[in-house]
């Protein structure tokens, strides 16, 4: 059907679409966070090239910002190791649905690993939504440059917050903060399909308020995830 | 841990951002990349994890609206709930455009956040 030189061409292509979709908004929603992250890092006496540093590498918010928040306050390594690591459980569901748009099952270990590595709940809102709109062949590549593209723009917006620190109003602050639950909860409702879809995000809403008294901070995600999962997999169950 | 602390030195944040940030993080996305080599987008696991994920997303919005950061409780409960509202409505009206629904919901978080 194609000419030799036209999958690598096509792959190309397809990733600078990928850049261009994140660069348009979804980036920015990220590396607006990661600017708080850097702002604080930088009150907290962090150095600058390890926050740096952890915006690419350790690509999690909630996770980066346990961590400098943990260190500062003087708490036990291995209870702000593990701090992190139940902010980060969230990622395992959201990386076991979004690789397997990637044909993950012909792919090896360490591609796998890299794709997973940039799971974060924008990824996944949009790349649910995406992925599944394109050839299967340039899916990777789109994704690697989506990817990519905000992870490029959240780390040099985090050493942009690192010093510009103090210097928002706590009213742009709230702005910017509001941003985060704005842009996911749009994302997720534009990746809505099935009425099971509609079903999961409603019981995902309307169980937080019972689980955060009932379940505590640690596990009150997890566990809406997996009520409010399975129950709207029941539901996707009936209705075949 | 301070006998380790001094040997690193100036490498010490650089330790703690891989061993206490990374590690601990990455582990769940390791074990999804493995999971996942197993997991057929086409069967009813794949359907099932989607829903958990789903649903697990949809609780993070309702965790930061409902238990904000400091700055964002600045802005009453029934502000934030009725931004994202406005916002969802404009981004319906228009026909799904993101853009037009975060400003939508945002500008309407900054006019309630400045009347009250």
């Amino acid at each position: 059907m194609t000419h030799d030189a036209a999958p690598a061409r096509r792959a190309w292509g397809a990733a600078l679409e990928g850049m261009r979709d994140a660069i348009v908004l979804p980036a920015w929603v990220i590396g607006l966070a990661m600017l708080g992250v850097g702002s604080l890092a930088h009150d907290l006496g962090f150095p600058f090239w390890a926050t740096l540093l952890a915006t690419p590498l350790i690509w999690a918010g909630p996770a980066q910002f346990v961590l400098f928040g943990g260190i500062a306050g003087g708490g036990a390594l291995a209870s702000v190791a593990l701090a992190v690591s139940l902010t980060s459980m969230r990622m395992l569901p959201m990386g076991m649905s979004l690789l397997p748009l990637m044909d993950a099952g012909k792919r090896s270990l360490p591609m796998r690993l890299l794709l997973a590595h940039y799971i974060v709940v924008m990824i996944w809102t949009e790349g649910q939504r995406r992925l599944p709109a394109l050839d299967p062949d340039i899916r990777v590549p789109y994704y690697l440059g989506f990817a990519n593209a905000s992870v490029l723009l959240a780390t040099l917006l985090t050493a942009l917050g690192f010093f510009m620190s103090a210097s928002v109003s706590p009213m742009m602050a709230a702005g910017l903060l509001f941003l985060t639950p704005m842009f996911f909860f749009l994302s997720l409702l534009a990746g809505v399909r099935t009425a099971a879809d509609g079903v999961a995000l409603g019981l995902g809403i309307l169980l937080m308020p019972l689980a955060l008294p009932l379940v505590g901070p640690d596990f009150d995600l997890p566990v809406v995830g997996l009520v409010g999962g399975t129950l709207a997999y029941l539901v996707h169950r009936r209705r075949r | 841990m301070t006998g380790l602390e001094e040997a690193l030195g100036p490498l010490w944040p650089y330790f703690l951002v891989i061993v206490v940030g990374f590690l601990p993080s990455e582990f769940w996305r390791f074990c999804s990349a493995v999971f996942s080599g197993w997991i057929d987008d086409r069967s009813e696991v794949f359907v099932w994890v989607r829903m958990v994920a789903t649903a697990l997303v949809a609780a993070v919005v309702a965790k930061l609206l409902l238990q904000p950061p400091e700055a964002l409780a600045l802005v009453p409960l029934w502000a934030r709930l009725g931004s994202l509202l406005v916002g969802t409505a404009v981004f319906r009206m228009l026909g799904g455009n993101a853009f037009a629904g975060v400003a939508a919901g945002v500008l309407t978080l900054l006019a309630a956040g400045s009347l009250i």
